[in-house]
């Protein structure tokens, strides 16, 4: 199942992130503490992080650079009331962000940031994935073809059997 | 403005201002200094409503939603075949959740659009100039809506603390003592490096007043200490600080014949100690 991770110290704008997400077929977790969702990011695994900037405590940007160490494939975005430059670029070049989006918001904008987030998690899962297949399978390969190398070098010839047109091996008399 | 003539070299000028004219330079420079600290805290505030604002109409297009699918059921009532198929519509709109969250949005609605109008309240309060006279006010009042103005400057920084003793009505002028406890409280919070407390305590002392604002910070060592109340010093980076705050703080208190001090104890922090009288002698601050 998809679980996504929303931080913001405001209680009601969690509530209106969940109204405006109900339908998706997500779980949705809300924390308005950063420690909180920080132990949340430990045992559970999240697709994507919706953190707000300004925090009492921690900031959205250390929180985002600790979510990135604990899970780093997870999608991060940003959604703060502090739409100045500034905190713009800290969230881009230090907690490499996918999205800012800036409160207040239309609802259609973060469910179609959510929803492409969640694609590229996928994705990126998928292709991870798919890479671990081929490296294990390029593995395989390799172990063989060695084996097969230090076979023919022990009894050269071994790794070359001559069948005949039925299946039986042809022992050369030569040999 | 008559009072430009004043400046022009070319005019015959008495050598002494005419009276009224220091007093004139002060009333600009305190409004300059607020418009500087309201420039400061527009940043802050923005932030401030954004969050509510961001709430309500997030929460208003939600609402949009609901009705549209509780309509779906309405209408229904009219054309639907059979009270079977109303209940297949009810089921599928998710009739209980829609009922019971549109209270939750309604409150929270609300409670956004309020705290918005308390930070304008606040800020209307704060930037009244007009108000010159001397009238008996609530300095817990004019202390709390300080706060809503610059809380989103300490809550980050700070614990707030509210030590309210039991104190009269004082004669003053309460939109210049409002900004005397601001720049009070933002300084605390500057002070602050990480995390700490701003304790304000008021009581009552006699005929007089006393509000203290303490914060947790590192403290003033003596040298600094005895400069604070100049005009122009400052040890704020270029641009944080105007190095007005405090020495037109000092100006306003001594406008209503109190006084104000600051004691501090470096790797502690620092306390503004405001003494006010209760009354105001008959001509206040005609001298």
């Amino acid at each position: 199942m998809t679980r996504i991770l929303l931080l913001d110290d405001e209680t009601n704008i969690l509530t209106a992130l969940k109204r405006l997400l109900r339908k998706e077929d997500w779980q949705l977790d809300a924390f308005a503490d950063a420690e909180d969702a920080i132990s949340a990011l430990q045992t559970h695994s999240y697709s994507v992080i919706v953190s707000d900037y300004k925090m009492p405590g921690m900031d959205g940007v250390t929180f985002l650079q600790f979510a990135r160490q604990i899970q780093p494939d997870t999608i991060r975005m940003m959604l703060s009331g502090h739409g100045d430059r500034q905190s713009m670029i800290t969230a881009i070049n230090r907690a490499e962000i996918y999205r800012f989006l800036s409160k207040p918001w239309e609802d259609y904008e973060i469910q179609a940031a959510m929803r492409s987030a969640v694609d590229l998690y996928q994705v990126t899962i998928e292709n991870r994935r798919l890479l671990d297949q081929i490296k294990r399978q390029n593995n395989l390969l390799r172990q063989r073809e060695e084996e097969l190398l230090r076979l023919e070098q022990a009894n050269p010839g071994i790794t070359r059997v001559r069948r005949d047109k039925d299946g039986s091996i042809i022992i050369d008399d030569e040999l | 403005m008559t009072e430009n003539s004043e400046y022009s070299p070319n005019t015959n000028q008495p050598a002494e201002n005419p009276p009224g004219h220091r007093e004139h330079i002060d009333r600009q420079l305190l409004h300059s200094e607020k418009m500087a600290a309201i420039g400061q805290l527009a940043a802050g505030v923005a932030h401030e409503i954004n969050n509510p604002v961001g709430y309500v109409y997030s929460n208003l297009q939600s609402l949009g939603e609901y009705l549209s699918d509780l309509f779906r059921l309405t209408d229904a009532v009219e054309s639907a075949a059979s009270i079977e198929d109303l209940h297949q519509i009810r089921k599928s709109i998710d009739y209980d959740f829609l009922r019971g969250d549109l209270e939750d949005l309604l409150a929270e609605s609300k409670e956004g659009i309020e705290r918005v109008k308390t930070i304008i309240a606040a800020m209307k309060d704060f930037s009244h100039t007009e108000e010159e006279e001397f009238r008996y006010a609530d300095l817990h009042a004019g202390i709390d809506t300080t706060l809503n103005l610059v809380n989103n400057e300490l809550k980050y920084k700070a614990n707030i603390v509210k030590a309210f003793g039991e104190l009269p009505k004082i004669k003053c002028i309460i939109s210049q003592l409002n900004q005397v406890t601001m720049n009070l409280l933002v300084n605390a919070a500057q002070a602050i490096e990480d995390f700490g407390t701003i304790t304000i305590s008021t009581w009552r002392d006699g005929d007089f007043v006393i509000l203290e604002v303490e914060d947790t910070g590192p403290g003033i060592d003596a040298t600094t200490l005895n400069r604070i109340f100049e005009p122009f010093f400052t040890t704020k980076p270029v641009g944080k600080g105007t190095g007005l705050g405090l020495s037109l703080s000092f100006n306003i208190i001594e406008k209503h014949r109190g006084e104000i001090s600051a004691t501090s104890t470096p790797g502690q922090g620092t306390t503004f100690r405001v003494r006010l009288p209760v009354h105001q002698p008959q001509e206040p601050a005609d001298d």
